[in-house]
């Protein structure tokens, strides 16, 4: 909680993210209590601009537009989720042997050797265009389309994974867990792990937007899921696109406005939540904390921030830098 | 009042953290006379770095702010500057040695370029065409302010060298003048082979050279007044004994004004004229060094003396003093230093002992807040 | 200490040694894509070919694998990049369209520089207050506008509104004098027909804004947080000591080191900006391997090509290992810590 009280944007996107989750849940339970008409229900009104009746205006065939890109939200973050996870559960899982066991000459050595140099060539690829490439050769429909993404995915997770463990595994506390001769697997599971977890939920709530446009765009070049039978954003964006972006262009507007402030409120809550978790800035807040003399010693600072968070209960993020900047 | 370098008027200085006030400084008054040197002694997070960075406004505001109190600096008071009209006053007005050598010298650019960067800005505003500051002047003249001698390094003849470095080269075909005037303070400051030092990287340098270039940059800036923030506290042993010997030594040469903060008492002894002692924010204590040392008449201060191992008093066992430093967002009521004095008395938990006054049977100009500072003299 | 040219010499050959596998595995994986992705793709490829093409393709696939990797590497090496469903060759539209897209992602990294790092600058000045939160509403826009949307809004609405063309790289085609460099402001200036390069500039700025606006959030964010991380630096109170003004110490000192740091992310913004060029391109007809992309992957209902889609996938992965190779010696140059041998 002090985490979102630290950055007004924050709280948005903490809000933002859970009205969008809320509507997707009521969406799916009770469509009623937000819209009159059924899933690929037509109306009587043909290609209307938006209307009190349709607040999104209504496509050639009659769809409430409305209707559709609400129909579309479950999906669209089922999908989302599914991806992101996969790509963490796996790339993470990668990572962490990559990152935990890499001691040359030995097999998992080896091993993590491999994973690095697989890693390496995959991320030389910018991920939608591997993925792009995946699509077309799979074909269109919703499997093949969380395959293409995830094939692209998951790498990002092994050098985010591989990166923190590496930092932690040298810290004197895991040393010291294995001097007085913890295991390894669990020093990984109750040290590595739990402070990998920090930064991967982080990165996991700002790709959950990154797969989001990143769909949209796969839909829009049309290797996307079949709209209207499957709704989902990036596809009604293709769909509309070349349908009646000139006649009825709210039903592009629509779905992309959708998509922008779906990926907008997980951008702003993971962007603030990476700064108060990112251990530069949060050593940069802690120091502004005490006010920032960085020429004290580092004893004095720590003692300052520990006298401040200890009587204000926590370190709220305070602004640097001087009070009016020349210009 | 008149002939002081700077003067403090009952300042007082809080960092704002959300809901908590930390209070840093609380009513200090301090006068730094025109030649003379003033040091600050005092435990970590007593407040005396605070108070170094904010006489030139260098201290983030927010979440740092200046309560009350008055900044007087050759009649202007800093404290009512406004921020974007202060980098006239910094340099050839006040100038400042940091505490990490490591990371005080930008460590993008050469020796040279930092230190021609300095003298160039100067020489501007000697010459009355600063380009530094395109706003309106501040109310007052430069050309009024008696401009410290820099020693007779200055007249010493220049050997020229070849110099590599892009970079370098431009700023010396601009200003070959420069060049002559950045060697002299590098030999100002006993660099003996300067030439070569121009074209280093602050990486390429030892602790202890990098402080002296330090010296030399903020030097050559010929300040009013020279902050010295713990100037030798981050070096290693041997290194700190040359660079103090270097200040004492440019302290006699350059006979400028000097704050000099430190946390070691040794240091202070062989540098200053008069010794400040803050404790938890305040200014507890101020005098002549000698006298201050001879008889201190703050319990705290007593207790300070005791418990270090001064090249300047080492005779006796060392001893502790018993407690904690208080927490500085809710202080102790009364006399701060009441919970860890030997002879604390109800009064001193009641109520704040007055802002320095003249002690009872002590020297001129030694001052103390306390009590009874007239018992200090019979504790053991 | 070596930082001498010499140096310098050595410190980019080494890099470019460590490029060799991965360039390696990026034709192991496009080898994948073409050969391996179905069992027998011939079919699914060319379903409306018979004759030469399919039956070259069916004995192709009748090799072992090392065999095909072998020609196909022997291929590439002869600058044969495969044949598109129609028949036509993919090389020349390649190697055409690389320059075009190069010179829309070069356009879009130098707005994003001179926008996005002093954004990030002032957005770290001012951390916690109205002008950060700002900015960072700001880049977190041009994160969340799919790729699509905010093209079609720049190109349909913001257009016309600024008098600006979103259609081509010239407004006459093909332009009165020789495409040399395929570039179209460069080509433009090596005619010295003003004239053309101002019409040349109006048509590359929109779909460049586009593309930067889109990306701009890695270079603000990366710059921010590394002026936050050198801001309280003793080195940047004592450049404010001495005497100079506030846009100096932040823009001459602080931003200095700030960017080493930045520069490490120039990889990453590569990757994005030519995958935007898929749907800008497009979008804004330019003639790039982006839209070549488009079509190639069977956008707007178009035939796929199959060979064309991996080409210019290869194209791509080739142009991130050269941004990452740039970036990694512009660190070495920018950070005068970085030992050269």
């Amino acid at each position: 909680m002090r985490v979102l009280r630290a950055n007004p944007l924050t709280l948005v996107g903490f809000v933002l993210v859970a009205v969008i989750v809320l509507v997707a849940v009521v969406i799916t339970v009770a469509p009623h209590l937000l819209t009159p008409y059924g899933s690929d229900a037509p109306t009587t009104a043909y290609g209307q601009a938006p209307s009190w009746a349709h607040p999104f205006g209504t496509d050639s065939g009659g769809l409430d537009i409305y209707s559709e890109v609400l129909y579309a939200l479950p999906f669209d973050l089922v999908i989302a989720f599914a991806i992101a996870g996969i790509a963490l559960v796996v790339g993470g899982a990668l990572g962490l042997v990559a990152g935990f066991w890499d001691r040359p000459g030995t097999a998992s050595g080896v091993a993590s050797v491999v994973i690095l140099r697989i890693t390496d060539v995959f991320l030389s690829f910018p991920s939608l265009i591997l993925a792009l490439a995946i699509a077309v050769s799979l074909g269109r429909g919703v499997w093949q389309l969380i395959v293409a993404v995830l094939l692209t995915w998951w790498p990002y997770y092994v050098r985010l994974v591989r990166g923190e463990t590496l930092a932690i595994k040298h810290l004197p506390y895991v040393t010291a867990a294995r001097a007085a001769g913890v295991t390894e697997g669990r020093i990984v599971l109750r040290h590595v792990l739990r402070n990998v977890l920090e930064p991967v939920i982080v990165y996991f709530s700002l790709d959950i937007g990154t797969v989001l446009v990143t769909l949209s765009t796969i839909g829009y070049v049309g290797l996307g899921v079949n709209y209207p039978i499957t709704p989902e954003w990036g596809s009604m964006i293709a769909t509309y696109a070349t349908a009646g972006i000139t006649t009825d262009p709210w039903t592009v507007f629509a779905p992309g406005a959708a998509i922008f402030v779906t990926v907008l409120a997980f951008s702003l809550l993971g962007d603030g939540l990476r700064d108060v978790l990112d251990p530069r800035s949060r050593r940069v807040l802690a120091g502004a904390g005490t006010g920032g003399p960085t020429s004290t010693s580092p004893a004095e600072r720590q003692e300052e921030a520990a006298e401040v968070s200890g009587e204000a209960g926590e370190l709220p993020a305070v602004p640097l830098g001087e009070g009016s900047p020349a210009p | 009042m008149t002939d002081a370098a700077i003067s403090v008027e009952g300042l007082s200085i809080d960092y704002v953290v959300g809901a908590g006030r930390f209070h840093a400084v609380t009513d200090v008054s301090l006068e730094v006379p025109a030649g003379h040197v003033v040091g600050i002694v005092g435990e970590t997070g007593c407040g005396k770095s605070t108070l170094a960075q904010a006489i030139p406004r260098l201290l983030p505001e927010p979440p740092a702010t200046i309560g009350s109190g008055r900044i007087v600096f050759q009649g202007i008071d800093l404290v009512k500057v406004p921020l974007w009209k202060m980098p006239a006053l910094r340099g050839t007005g006040i100038s400042m040695i940091f505490q990490e050598p490591l990371n005080s010298l930008n460590p993008a650019y050469r020796v040279y370029d930092q230190l021609a960067e300095a003298v160039h800005i100067r020489r501007q505003r000697e010459a009355g065409r600063s380009r530094v500051d395109p706003r309106p002047p501040p109310p007052f003249d430069y050309s009024r302010r008696p401009a410290p001698e820099v020693g007779e390094a200055l007249s010493r003849p220049i050997v020229p060298a070849g110099a590599t470095g892009a970079l370098a080269r431009k700023m010396r075909e601009r200003h070959p003048e420069l060049r002559d005037e950045v060697l002299d303070y590098l030999r100002l400051v006993r660099i003996n082979d300067p030439e070569t030092i121009l074209e280093l990287y602050p990486h390429e340098l030892s602790g202890g050279m990098r402080q002296r270039v330090m010296i030399a940059m903020a030097l050559s800036e010929k300040p009013a007044l020279l902050i010295a923030d713990e100037p030798t506290s981050a070096l290693d042993v041997t290194i700190q004994a040359q660079v103090l010997t270097l200040m004492k030594e440019l302290i006699e040469e350059v006979r400028t004004s000097i704050l000099f903060i430190s946390h070691d008492l040794g240091v202070i002894a062989e540098t200053a004229d008069e010794l400040g002692v803050m404790y938890a924010g305040r200014l507890i204590e101020f005098g002549p060094v000698a006298e201050l040392f001879d008889a201190p008449r703050h319990p705290y201060t007593k207790a300070l003396l005791r418990s270090s191992p001064t090249r300047y008093k080492s005779d006796g066992p060392l001893s502790s003093i018993p407690g904690a430093v208080p927490n500085l967002s809710r202080p102790p009521p009364g006399c701060r230093f009441h919970p860890r004095c030997p002879i604390a008395r109800p009064v001193c938990r009641a109520e704040p002992p007055p802002a320095l006054l003249p002690a009872d049977g002590a020297g001129p100009g030694h001052r103390s807040a306390c009590h009874f500072a007239a018992e200090v003299a019979s504790l053991p | 200490m070596g930082r001498s040219p010499s140096d310098l010499a050595v410190f980019v050959g080494k890099r470019l040694l460590q490029l060799v596998p991965v360039l390696i595995g990026i034709t192991v994986l496009t080898f994948v894509f073409t050969h391996l992705s179905t069992v027998n793709p011939c079919n699914q490829w060319f379903p409306h070919s018979h004759g030469a093409v399919l039956a070259n393709c069916q004995h192709m696939f009748g090799q072992p694998l090392y065999v095909q990797y072998g020609e196909y590497l022997s291929s590439l090496a002869h600058g044969n990049l495969g044949v598109s469903e129609a028949g036509i060759p993919v090389n020349p539209a390649i190697v055409n369209g690389v320059p075009a897209t190069l010179e829309l992602v070069l356009a879009a990294l130098f707005l994003m520089i001179v926008i996005g790092i002093p954004l990030g600058v002032i957005a770290a000045q001012s951390a916690g207050r109205w002008a950060d939160h700002l900015v960072r509403v700001f880049y977190l826009s041009g994160w969340a506008t799919p790729t699509y949307l905010g093209a079609v809004i720049a190109a349909i609405y913001l257009a016309p509104y600024l008098g600006l063309p979103a259609h081509g790289e010239y407004t006459n085609t093909p332009p009165p004098f020789r495409q040399w460099t395929h570039m179209s402001v460069v080509d433009a200036l090596l005619a010295g027909n003003l004239p053309y390069t101002a019409d040349a500039l109006e048509h590359l700025f929109l779909p460049a804004a586009v593309l930067a606006f889109i990306n701009m959030g890695i270079a603000t964010r990366m710059t921010r947080s590394s002026m936050l991380e050198v801001i309280p630096l003793d080195y940047v109170k004592s450049a404010r000591m001495k005497g100079l003004t506030e846009f100096w110490v932040m823009y001459k000192h602080a931003l200095r080191n700030a960017l080493i740091t930045t520069t490490t992310v120039l990889g990453v913004t590569a990757g994005g900006l030519l995958a935007g060029t898929v749907v800008v391109e497009e979008v804004f007809d330019w003639p790039g391997i982006g839209q070549y992309a488009y079509y190639a992957i069977g956008g707007g209902g178009a035939t796929p090509n199959f060979d064309g889609a991996v080409a210019v996938v290869a194209v791509f992965a080739v142009g991130v290992v050269v941004a990452n190779l740039i970036a990694d010696i512009l660190y070495g140059i920018l950070d005068p810590r970085v030992d050269w041998r």
